[in-house]
């Protein structure tokens, strides 16, 4: 027997249909509001991820020598002060060079790891892992306090290939990580059928493994060269005085003038690291194989 | 790992050697040189008789000033990586879930053009937008919104604003790896079942983020604390953070094993921080350690 508050069935069905449609809609609206918010959000951390390089580029080509907002006009007036200054030219060229000799070596040394650990079954590959990784973890200030001091103690000066050495130990896990990555992702098949069909192991390791681990290779060594060129805390304990990189130049020019040239040399070594990429991928074909 | 027991070892290991030679030269050696240095009473190639000495370490301990120190430091980074979670989460599951390929190529570029901007740089541009006659005060003033400047830098919410902006990246990167991995039919299955978007996030999302959550912020917090120019600068050379602390007692002092007892401590913080880093990835990765 039905209890006498239930509805009939006709009007239980109504009612229900009303719950859900209201339900709905109310789930509807709350997703649209959800939505727009979160994609608000989204675009104000987008905002506030890009407006400071907007802001760097907005002052290298605005004229006036101090902040002036909006802007009040175009000028290379900071560009033309940059490429006079013999400070920066000099801190540019050597940053250059700094960053073209860590590449060099780390990319070698880091790619060697990165090959003995996925195919040398060494024993502890893990621990030997961390350690390669971990210059990218410990602060890079204690690698430069660490180097400087140890340079003290063996009188040695600040030499360059001291502060390449510096430059290297911390673009070195860049290197081993992406080189890992696709040593990992490949097939050791591959490697089996060439030996199979009669290579030797030299043969096999420059005609199958090399080409397959190219673009990992080349991922770190662009990542190691920008990761030089904007090297800051190693660089700081480590070069002489009157041999500095830029990034070193542009925070001693920033403690006291804060005009457009930092502006303009922004816009320079952006460009470089833009160059490099670019470059990199035009000679050795690149297929922007980044993994982080 | 292999059951039927580990393979040889082949010629291929013999290519970690160089690396080996490098890190052991210029990296053990050097924070070895550096650990000793920190219990000894002078540098023993100018001086012809040093003996041990705690006096660095009791110098930090007695004295409030270089508590404080560390404690700012700490205080700075904690902000840091709180802020860069908040704003980076919504990111990197937008970046995660996005379902149009350039779409995400864009949000990729956007977070990666910020890193490519040097550390230098990027201080730069917030000393342009922050500073009393900064962007920011200007576009306030002539809005009629202030009429005296806001003090938006040269105090720890100007920095940590700073560290923020050159941190947050890592932050999204190591957060949409995760939250990518996610199987989003979990996420449909709650719909499905009546739960609110927001209670799915709650309850399922953001549980299962949580490893990603852990890793990007004690990476964030490892690089915040060990952070030079932002501080300094964004600072005004008001604020003393470790680092800078440091960096003074070379420059300025050259009390070289002051400095080194200095390291130790920002060593120690760190080497907790990074072990603690790799045992969540271990969490995260599960059997793809190497990566």
């Amino acid at each position: 027997m039905p209890s006498p508050a239930s509805p009939p069935p006709s009007q239980l069905t109504a009612s229900i249909e009303l719950a859900t449609s209201t339900g709905l809609r109310r789930r509807a609206a709350h997703r649209g509001w959800g939505r727009r918010l979160y994609l608000a959000a989204n675009i104000a951390v987008l905002v506030f991820l890009l407006a400071p390089i907007a802001i760097v580029i907005v002052f290298a080509l605005n004229p006036t020598p101090f902040i002036q907002f909006p802007p009040v006009g175009l000028s290379l007036r900071w560009f033309e002060k940059f490429f006079a200054s013999r400070d920066f030219m000099q801190a540019l060229v050597f940053s250059l060079e700094v960053a073209a000799m860590t590449t060099l070596a780390a990319t070698v040394l880091g790619a060697s790891a990165a090959l003995a650990i996925a195919r040398g079954n060494l024993p502890g590959s893990r621990l030997i892992v961390a350690t390669m990784l971990s210059p990218l973890m410990l602060p890079a200030i204690l690698t430069g306090l660490a180097l400087f001091q140890s340079y003290v103690l063996l009188d040695v000066g600040r030499p360059l290939w001291g502060l390449v050495a510096g430059h290297t130990l911390v673009t070195i896990p860049y290197v081993v990580r992406t080189t890992l990555a696709v040593l990992h992702n490949f097939d050791v098949r591959l490697e089996e059928a060439a030996q199979n069909l009669g290579a030797s192991p030299t043969r096999t390791f420059f005609e199958v493994t090399l080409p397959l681990v190219k673009p990992g290779v080349l991922a770190g060594a662009i990542f190691a060269f920008i990761v030089s060129f904007d090297q800051f805390p190693v660089s700081l304990f480590l070069v002489a005085p009157g041999r500095e990189t830029l990034p070193i130049t542009l925070f001693n020019y920033l403690k006291f003038d804060l005009d457009g040239t930092i502006g303009a040399a922004s816009i320079v070594s952006i460009l470089l690291a833009f160059l490099v990429v670019i470059a990199l991928d035009r000679t050795v074909g690149l297929r922007s194989y980044v993994k982080l | 790992m292999p059951a039927t027991g580990a393979p040889r070892v082949n010629s291929l290991a013999l290519l970690i050697l160089p690396s080996a030679l490098l890190f052991a030269l210029f990296f053990f050696l050097p924070i070895g040189l550096m650990a000793v240095m920190s219990v000894l009473t002078g540098n023993p190639v100018v001086m012809p008789h040093v003996g041990f000495t705690a006096k660095h370490y009791a110098r930090i301990g007695n004295d409030s000033y270089y508590l404080e120190v560390i404690w700012t430091t700490l205080r700075i980074g904690l902000w840091t990586t709180i802020v860069a979670l908040v704003i980076g989460y919504p990111l990197a599951h937008w970046m995660a879930r996005i379902r149009s390929r350039s779409g995400h190529a864009l949000l990729l570029m956007a977070v990666l053009a910020p890193m490519l901007t040097g550390i230098v740089v990027r201080t730069f541009a917030w000393m342009t937008l922050l500073s009393d006659k900064g962007v920011i005060n200007q576009v306030l003033a002539a809005l009629g919104l202030i009429s005296t400047p806001l003090q938006l830098m040269y105090n720890e919410s100007g920095i940590i604003i700073g560290l923020v902006h050159i941190y947050v990246p890592f932050m999204v990167l190591t957060l949409t790896g995760v939250i990518g991995r996610i199987d989003e039919r979990l996420e449909q299955a709650a719909e499905n079942l009546g739960a609110s978007p927001w209670r799915t996030f709650l309850e399922v999302t953001l549980p299962l983020s949580l490893p990603g959550i852990l890793a990007g912020s004690l990476l964030v917090f490892a690089l915040a604390i060990s952070a030079y120019v932002t501080p300094i600068l964004l600072g005004g050379f008001q604020i003393m953070t470790l680092p800078i602390l440091i960096y003074q007692q070379i420059s300025a002092n050259f009390n070289v094993g002051f400095a080194a007892a200095l390291g130790m401590v920002l060593l120690a913080i760190s080497l907790m921080l990074v072990i603690a880093y790799n045992h969540v990835l271990g969490l995260v990765s599960g059997q793809r350690e190497l990566q």
